[in-house]
C-alpha cells in the first residue's frame, strides 16, 4: 500500500508509470463517488473535490496499484492532494463564495453549528493537523471503516480509533484555539 | 481492570462490534470511561460538523447527519440514497430511524442497489436502542448505553461502511470519465482526444479489450466518422448506418490522433449509460442478454477451466451538432473548416449498441486468457441524411489526413461498413474466413495478442486472447451453438 509521507504530504508515485492500465476506466466508474466525496470532506467544495479527483485518478492510471487495492489508494490519494491543495493555497476564492452563497439559502444544520466563516477556519485547522491524523481523520469521516482506514493507511485496526480520536481532539483544539485568539 | 484506550472508546462510537465484550462492559460501568466517550463523542460530532461545512447545496445532503456517533446516523450519512427505503424498514420495526431524513434529503429516495441491502439488517437493530440523529454535542450519554449490539448491527455497521460514500454524493460519473479520458490522451501529448484516440493510444492491453469486448468503442468509432457530418432536418430516426462488415482503416498512429474530439463539434448525451454485469451461468447470460452463447469446442492451449459470463446491457447515446462549436475549433486550430450542408446544425445522430455477452477465461491479474464476445452490432439513426453526405462531409474536414480520407472514401455508400480504425504501429489486420462470412483478424505487433472479429446477422461476434491468430481462428471457426 503506498501511503503519504507523515511529514510532506506527498503520496509516493507507485512504480509503473508510463502506459495507461487496462482496468483504470473500470475503478473509475466504481470509485470516482468516492473519491470525490473524500476530497469533498477536506476542501467542502464538489467542484474543487472533483478537480482533486481528476488529479488522482491520472496518478493512479499511470500506477501499478494492484486493483484490489485501488479504492484505499485512492481514497487516501485524494485525501493527500486535497490537503496539499488546503497547504498551498491553490483553492480558489471564487469557488468557496460561491459555495457560501448557497449555503445562504440551505437549511443546513451544520452552519448553524459552524458560522460561514468559521469554515475557512475548519479547512485551515485541517491543514495543520499531522498529515496522517488528517488523512485518518478524513477517512473514516468519509464513510471508510476501520478496517478498510486500516488498510489504507497500513495500520492495525486497532491504532485507527486512537488516530482518529487524536485527530479529532486536536481539531477541536485548533478550532478553540483560532476562536479564542479572535 | 484496565481502562480502555482512547481509540477503543472512539471505536465504540462507530463500530461497537470492534470492541471486545469485556471493554463494553468495563465502559458501561465506568464513569471514567462513560465520561471519555462522552469527551469522545463530543469531538466527533464537532469533526463531523465541520467536515460537513461548505458544501454547495447543490449536494443535498443530510447535513444534520453526524458520523461517529451512532449506528443510525452512520447510515444518515453515509448512505443517504438508501435512507428512504431504511427507514421505512425501520419504521417496521418500530424504530425511529425516520426522524434522521431532513429537508435537504429528497436525494435519498433514489435507492441505490448497494444501499438497499442495509436495509434488511436494518432491522435487525434492537428497537429498545432509540438512535439520535441530531446530535448535540455533550447530550445524555444514556443513549450509548442502551445500544444491544447484535449480530444484526455487526453486519450493519460493515454494510454501512462497505458502501459508505460511493452513494453518498451524487456525482457525474460519465462526465468525469470523459474529462479524465481527455486528460490522459492530452497528457500523452496526442492533440485532440477523440474517444477513438483514447483507446487506440491506451496500453495495448486495454485497446484490445476495449475493441474486442465492448461495442462502445465500435459505436465512438462511428460517432467520430459522423461527429463532423451533422444531418439533415429533424424528423423520424432513419437508419442510416447499420453494421454488416467490419473493416480495418489502417493508418499511422499520428494521423489517427487527429479525428475531431466530440465534445469540440456539439454535445453527447449518454441515454443509457454502460452497464457490465458477471451472471451465474450461461442460462442467465442469454436470458440477459437476449443472446445465443456460443461455447468452444477446443479450448487452445493454456486455456482451461469455465469461462465467467458478462453482460453488457444496450447502450445509446445522442450526438447533437453545433455549427458554431465546430467553427470555434476549427479556428482555435487556425483552421476554416468547409461550409457545412444545410440543416446540419443542430442535427442529431441516435447512437445505439447492444446489449452484449462475453464469456470469459480468466488467468492471473485479470487479464483474460481468452474472450468470446457477442454483441448487438451498434447502429447509428439519423434524422435524414444519407451516409454519403456525412461521410463526404467528414472527409472535407481539414483535421483529417489524406491518407485516413482515401480509405475511408474506399467505404461503401450505403453505410453498411463500420471503419474499425486501427493503429498501424501496434496492429496488423488482414482477413480470413469465418463460416462463410469475411473476418477481420488483428494481431498485435508484438505477437502477444491476437483477435478475430466478424459481422453476421447484425450481430458482432469477436474471440481474442493472449493467443496467436492462428488460434483465435480456430476458436472462431469451432464455435458450437448446440449445447
Amino acid at each position: 500500500m503506498v501511503a503519504g509521507r507523515e511529514d510532506g504530504g506527498v503520496v509516493a508515485s507507485p512504480p509503473g508509470g508510463g502506459a495507461v492500465r487496462a482496468d483504470l476506466e473500470q475503478v473509475f466508474r466504481a470509485a470516482y463517488p468516492r473519491v470525490v466525496a473524500v476530497a469533498a470532506r477536506v476542501l467542502g467544495s464538489r467542484d474543487e473535490a472533483e478537480d482533486v479527483a481528476q488529479e488522482v485518478f491520472l496518478r493512479f492510471g499511470r500506477s501499478a496499484v494492484p486493483a484490489g487495492e485501488a479504492v484505499g489508494w485512492l481514497s487516501v490519494a485524494a485525501a493527500h492532494t486535497a490537503l496539499n491543495h488546503l497547504r498551498s493555497g491553490r483553492r480558489r476564492v471564487s469557488r468557496e463564495e460561491a459555495a457560501d452563497d448557497g449555503d445562504a439559502v440551505s437549511p443546513d444544520v451544520a452552519d448553524a453549528v459552524v458560522a460561514r466563516e468559521e469554515r475557512r477556519r475548519v479547512r485551515a485547522a485541517l491543514a495543520r493537523l499531522p498529515r496522517r491524523q488528517a488523512v485518518a481523520l478524513v477517512l473514516r469521516h468519509s464513510g471508510l471503516s476501520y478496517a478498510e482506514v486500516a488498510a489504507a493507511l497500513d495500520l492495525s485496526p486497532g491504532s485507527v480509533g486512537t488516530i482518529v480520536r487524536r485527530a479529532e481532539s486536536a481539531l477541536r483544539e485548533e478550532l478553540n484555539r483560532h476562536a479564542s485568539s479572535e | 481492570m484496565r481502562h480502555p484506550s482512547d481509540g477503543t472508546l472512539r471505536r465504540l462510537l462507530d463500530e461497537p462490534a470492534g470492541v471486545t465484550d469485556a471493554d463494553r462492559e468495563h465502559v458501561t460501568g465506568c464513569p471514567a470511561c462513560r465520561s471519555g466517550l462522552t469527551a469522545a463523542r463530543q469531538d466527533a460530532a464537532i469533526t463531523s460538523a465541520a467536515l460537513s461545512v461548505g458544501f454547495d447545496t447543490r449536494w443535498h445532503r443530510p447535513s444534520n447527519a453526524t458520523t461517529g456517533v451512532a449506528p443510525s446516523v452512520e447510515f444518515a450519512l453515509d448512505v443517504d440514497t438508501g435512507w428512504h427505503h431504511q427507514s421505512n424498514a425501520a419504521a417496521s420495526a418500530g424504530s425511529s430511524f425516520e426522524v434522521a431524513v431532513d429537508a435537504g434529503g429528497h436525494r435519498q429516495s433514489n435507492a441505490a442497489t448497494g444501499a438497499a441491502s442495509s436495509l434488511e439488517v436494518a432491522v435487525e437493530v434492537d428497537t429498545g436502542w432509540q438512535p439520535q440523529p441530531n446530535v448535540v454535542p455533550g447530550e445524555a450519554l444514556s443513549v450509548e448505553f442502551d445500544v444491544d449490539v447484535d449480530a444484526g448491527w455487526h453486519r450493519q455497521s460493515n454494510t454501512a461502511a462497505s458502501v459508505g460514500s460511493s452513494v453518498e454524493f451524487d456525482v457525474d460519473v460519465e462526465a468525469g470519465w470523459q474529462r479524465l479520458s481527455n486528460a490522459v490522451a492530452a497528457e500523452e501529448g496526442r492533440g485532440s482526444a477523440t474517444a477513438v484516440s483514447r483507446w487506440r493510444s491506451a496500453a495495448p492491453g486495454r485497446r484490445w479489450r476495449a475493441v474486442l469486448r465492448s461495442p462502445v468503442v465500435a459505436v465512438v468509432g462511428v460517432v467520430v466518422l459522423l461527429a463532423g457530418a451533422g444531418a439533415a432536418v429533424a424528423g423520424d430516426w432513419l437508419q442510416i448506418l447499420r453494421t454488416e462488415q467490419i473493416a480495418p482503416v489502417v493508418a499511422p498512429q499520428a494521423d489517427l490522433v487527429k479525428l475531431p474530439d466530440l465534445s469540440a463539434f456539439g454535445k453527447l448525451e449518454i441515454t443509457e449509460k454502460l452497464g457490465v454485469r458477471e451472471v451465474a451461468d450461461v442460462g442467465a447470460a442469454e436470458k440477459a442478454s437476449g443472446l445465443s452463447v456460443p461455447w468452444v469446442s477446443k479450448l487452445p492451449h493454456g486455456v482451461t477451466g469455465e469461462p465467467t459470463y458478462h453482460v453488457a446491457a444496450r447502450i445509446s447515446a445522442v450526438f447533437t451538432f453545433s455549427a458554431e462549436k465546430a467553427a470555434q475549433t476549427a479556428a482555435a486550430a487556425g483552421q476554416t473548416p468547409p461550409p457545412p450542408p444545410p440543416g446540419l446544425d443542430g442535427s442529431q445522430f441516435r447512437l445505439v449498441a447492444g446489449p452484449g455477452v462475453a464469456s470469459v477465461w480468466s488467468k492471473a491479474r485479470g487479464i483474460p486468457a481468452m474472450i468470446v464476445v457477442r454483441a448487438a452490432a451498434p447502429t447509428v439513426y439519423s434524422s435524414g441524411i444519407p451516409f454519403d453526405t456525412a461521410r463526404d462531409y467528414l472527409l472535407s474536414l481539414p483535421s483529417l489526413s489524406e491518407e485516413v480520407a482515401s480509405q475511408l472514401r474506399a467505404f461503401s455508400g450505403d453505410g453498411t461498413t463500420l471503419p474499425v480504425v486501427v493503429s498501424v504501429e501496434r496492429l496488423a489486420s488482414s482477413t480470413a474466413d469465418v463460416g462463410g462470412v469475411p473476418a477481420t483478424v488483428l494481431t498485435s505487433r508484438n505477437g502477444v495478442m491476437a483477435g478475430v472479429v466478424w459481422v453476421d446477422d447484425g450481430i458482432v461476434t469477436a474471440v481474442a486472447g493472449s493467443l496467436s491468430a492462428d488460434e483465435v481462428l480456430s476458436v472462431a471457426r469451432g464455435l458450437r451453438w448446440d449445447r
